[in-house]
């Protein structure tokens, strides 16, 4: 439903022409995010600079009843920061300023559409670090990390974002702006920051996010372990973490994935090798040393083919390129894939991973895998060229059997990128009406009018707007006679 | 309503069977909260019979006190309304445990002394280590957001639940989030029940993030001569490579009570890890307290818990938890101390807390009812100048009738907290009144 005139004219009122997008060409760059699958472009683009801005927006579009979408970077993964229903987006790319450094606090306030690699850069030169690292770090907005609660591979020891936030400003779906948390942590009354993180926009829009600094780690030291295996690489992973030890970083390839790395990049890893551990530890310096032997001799033991350890900066980097390229590299095998994020149990990593190969043999595809093993979050990439028919049908159909196989296992279907419109209709694996229901209700607590990134994150049901209803429990007969 | 309470009862008994439903004076008495004496005080067996139970409390338009062990009763305003106790110390299965996850799942009513004891062959352990927490149920400790010590490396309730499941107060039960250490599927249900008294919903079962004990750990104290050093200290220490477990902050007041030498503050610090590397680090801590001017003793294995112990809340005292910045620590000290002194001249503070953190426990005592909450109040206000809140985290009823046990929670956070106990428990079963403005 194209938006009227004069709500266009009250769009750039509030945001002035060079704040608001919506000729056709430029609402095109708005259609999607990193999962080009799902494309719907909104019917107009407003690039706010004040959280005010943003209160006037929601305002507008909830007396409308137009849908709002926020988008950052829109580097997500999951068809997140796009348009299915058209309505408004809301780029928070202009709210890109450091507000405050409070080194003595440990904690920094930003605007959402602040990158974030750039909060870690100005804060590095002191010894402090923003630890949420998402792969797309150098371009990702740290209002999107708060909005699906990114990720990333050394948040095996440091925790994902909703560990690292302390407080947000929100323009909530019914256009109050309010502040959550703060910089004291622990405050009583109900946990709305930790609730909110990972809220995918549907609560309404973050303009101010108060982060956590962590001070960086005195040594850091990465190992390189190929196996001829994969099992003895799982049982790696099984003795390091039953030897106490908590690596910031634990990744590992498979055998095709290492096949593509090695024709593409030049990662050099071993040609006979089914699968790569690659290890990181930081703290102090003692216990990197004492760690990383153990961790060394941990692999050896269960019949590593070659370890190497990193002596410095330039070497490390080498050891992670094959591992940051691993995404790219594929491309040498297929055309296009599906990503998938599921998580299970990090004793059931032998287990997924055959039941992978099973998959793959059913429906005829190639699954490449690279993941972080330390906790079980798998990153499998079904491989398909659409160019053949019915080829990414069979991707699909291997995708949702691969979610089922990892809920079975006691897992979950989004580890770290978010469920946006792509795992939406996944979530009934995992969660029973009555738990979804839940969810629906403490949106409406956000987002009264369901005018927040409809159709995100939340299942959509057929019979009613109010989502699932859940059976009571039975009363015994006769307790009021 | 005698009859409709005669007939109540007997439905109870019909749910959980005749020797889980007790109404005899004695036990009710034993279950009062804050003078609230229940009718009924019902110990169900399984999440089935406690979703039953509230479900029939709904309906009943009853009022629902869930209590584990009762160690945090005092927390919080007294109850509006009391007609069932729902005693949780039966449901204290465990559900499943994984070591190679790192993960566990319990029933709510299991206490921590007993999970450590489970874990402890595994050299595995759940870092939680509020006052008291050996008896405490893990529901209570997740329910009040309870934390130690430990919060310093390991961080709180919020930070180690990773699925639950709860019961609603219409008696749907409920899961949110999952078994695995990472997931983002849908909302963090978890986050929203840490900390929420159960007013959301009870909690039946939970799954939590273990970790490895270290090899080795050993811990030291650090005699000041003010305040303001041990913040230099503790700035010094937080800005090191160092990685401690515990930065625990002590006045002269509490320093007294615990097996060490007398000074003006101390900082206990303990560091867990491979044996070289917790050798080392102490070196290094060795050396930096020593530039600063201050004698560092090393600590007796058994420190820990022998300071718990001596700063266990005595009976007719009061419990502050003070939540500052975490570069507060000197001013946050002070202002307590000064604080509580003029309001009431010879009342006692015992003051410890998460150095590294700006998180206080001020034991406050000796003093009437009146004088507490004339401290409590001037504690609040100097507390809030600095961007900090307090909370009555035990206390007598009266005092917590006398003053915000909570504190004051910004209108518009507090319409958003309204909004919610208004869609999930719209009739107040769930701990009526006690949390924050009377929810």
């Amino acid at each position: 439903m194209p938006l009227s005139r004069t709500f266009l004219a009250d769009l750039e009122r509030i945001v002035g022409a060079d704040g608001l997008v919506h000729s056709a060409e430029g609402r095109l760059v708005y259609e999607c995010d990193m999962h080009t699958f799902y494309k719907g472009a909104p019917d107009a683009v407003a690039l706010p600079t004040r959280a005010e801005q943003v209160v006037a927006i929601v305002g507008l579009c909830r007396r409308e009843r137009v849908p709002i979408v926020p988008r950052g970077s829109g580097t997500g993964l999951i068809g997140g920061a796009m348009a299915p229903l058209g309505g408004v987006m809301i780029g928070t790319n202009r709210m890109d300023r450091i507000l405050e450094i409070d080194l003595p606090n440990r904690c920094a306030t930003v605007e959402p559409g602040l990158i974030n690699l750039a909060l870690t850069r100005e804060v590095a030169s002191r010894g402090y670090f923003f630890a949420p690292d998402p792969s797309s770090q150098m371009v990702s907005s740290i209002g999107g990390n708060v909005a699906t609660n990114a990720g990333g591979p050394h948040c095996l020891k440091y925790g994902i974002t909703t560990n690292h936030v302390l407080g947000l400003e929100l323009v909530t779906g019914a256009g109050e702006l309010v502040t959550l948390g703060g910089k004291a942590a622990e405050r009583p009354g109900y946990d709305l920051v930790g609730v909110a993180v990972g809220s995918e926009g549907t609560f309404g829009i973050v303009t101010a996010v108060t982060v956590r600094l962590l001070h960086a780690a005195e040594a850091v030291k990465t190992i390189l372990a190929s196996f001829t295996a994969i099992e003895d690489a799982s049982e790696a992973v099984s003795a390091i973490i039953a030897a106490g030890i908590v690596p910031a970083a634990l990744e590992m390839l498979d055998e095709l994935m290492i096949r593509a790395i090695n024709e593409g990049t030049g990662a050099g890893y071993p040609k006979d090798a089914a699968a790569v551990l690659l290890i990181e530890l930081d703290g102090p310096a003692a216990e990197v040393e004492a760690q990383g032997e153990r961790a060394a001799r941990i692999c050896w033991e269960r019949g590593a083919l070659e370890v190497r350890v990193a002596a410095d900066v330039a070497e490390r980097a080498l050891l992670w390129k094959g591992r940051k390229e691993a995404a790219g590299a594929v491309g040498r095998l297929a055309p296009t894939y599906l990503l998938q994020d599921a998580v299970v149990p990090r004793s059931k990593l032998p287990a997924i991973m055959r039941e992978l190969i099973a998959i793959g043999a059913r429906y005829r595809v190639q699954i490449a895998n690279v993941f972080h093993a330390g906790d079980g979050n798998l990153h499998p990439l079904i491989l398909y060229d659409d160019r053949v028919p019915d080829e990414l049908e069979r991707a699909k159909a291997a995708n949702e059997d691969l979610l089922r196989a990892c809920i079975a296992m006691g897992g979950t279907v989004t580890g770290e990128h978010g469920v946006g419109l792509d795992k939406a209709k996944n979530l009934p694996f995992q969660y029973a009406d009555a738990d979804l229901n839940f969810m629906y209700r403490l949106r409406r607590a956000f987002d009264p009018d369901a005018i927040m990134n409809p159709g995100k994150l939340l299942p959509s049901h057929p019979a009613c707007g109010e989502g699932f209803r859940p059976a009571r429990p039975r009363v015994p007969d006769g307790a009021w006679i | 309503m005698p009859v409709a309470a005669r007939s109540i009862g007997e439905a109870f008994v019909t749910i959980a069977g005749r020797d889980r439903v007790r109404d005899d004076d004695d036990a009710r008495a034993a279950a009062a909260v804050d003078g609230q004496v229940p009718r009924w005080v019902v110990r169900p067996a399984s999440i089935d019979q406690l979703s039953r139970v509230l479900a029939l409390a709904q309906d009943g338009g009853l009022a629902v006190l869930p209590r584990g062990a009762g160690s945090a009763l005092e927390l919080g305003n007294p109850p509006s309304r009391a007609d069932v106790v729902a005693d949780l110390s039966g449901l204290d299965r465990v559900v499943e445990y994984n070591p190679d996850d790192l993960t566990i799942t319990v029933e709510a009513g299991i206490v921590a002394g007993a999970l450590a004891t489970l874990l402890a062959p595994h050299r595995q352990f759940l870092p939680l280590d509020p006052p008291g927490a050996a008896a405490r149920t893990l529901g209570g400790i997740t329910a009040t957001s309870a934390s130690g010590p430990l919060r310093t490396r390991y961080g709180t309730p919020r930070d180690l639940l990773l699925g639950v499941r709860f019961v609603q107060a219409d008696g749907v039960v409920t899961w949110g989030g999952s078994k695995v250490v990472k997931s983002v599927s849908g909302y963090d249900v978890p986050k929203l029940m840490v900390g929420a008294l159960g007013t959301l919903g009870v909690l039946g079962e939970l799954t939590l993030r273990l970790h490895p004990l270290p090899d080795s750990e050993r811990s030291w104290l650090i005699l000041l001569e003010s305040a303001e050093a041990a913040q230099a200290l503790v700035e010094r220490l937080v800005d090191s490579p160092l990685q401690p477990n515990r930065i625990e902050f002590f006045n002269g007041r509490a320093l007294r009570l615990l097996p060490a030498e007398p000074a003006i503050a101390g900082v206990a610090v303990s560091i867990g890890s491979v044996a070289d590397a917790v050798r080392e680090q102490g070196e290094r801590l060795s050396a930096m307290a020593k530039a600063g001017g201050a004698r560092i003793v090393p600590l007796p294995e058994g420190f820990w818990s022998a300071a718990e112990s001596a700063l266990a809340c005595p009976g007719g005292w009061t419990v502050l938890h003070v939540a500052s910045l975490a570069g507060r620590l000197a001013d946050t000290a002070g202002a307590i101390e000064s604080a509580a002194r003029a309001a009431a001249p010879r009342v006692e503070v015992r003051l410890s807390g998460g150095a590294g953190l700006g998180t206080f426990r001020a034991l406050v005592g000796d003093a009437s009812v009146a004088e507490t909450a004339a401290v409590t109040t001037r504690v609040r206000a100097r507390v809030a100048e600095l961007g900090g809140v307090v909370v009555v985290a035990r206390g007598p009823a009266e005092l917590r009738r006398a003053v915000d046990p909570w504190g004051p929670v910004e209108p518009g956070p507090f319409a958003l907290m309204r909004a919610l106990r208004d869609e999930f428990d719209p009739k107040r079963v769930l701990n009526p009144g006690r949390f924050v403005g009377g929810l």
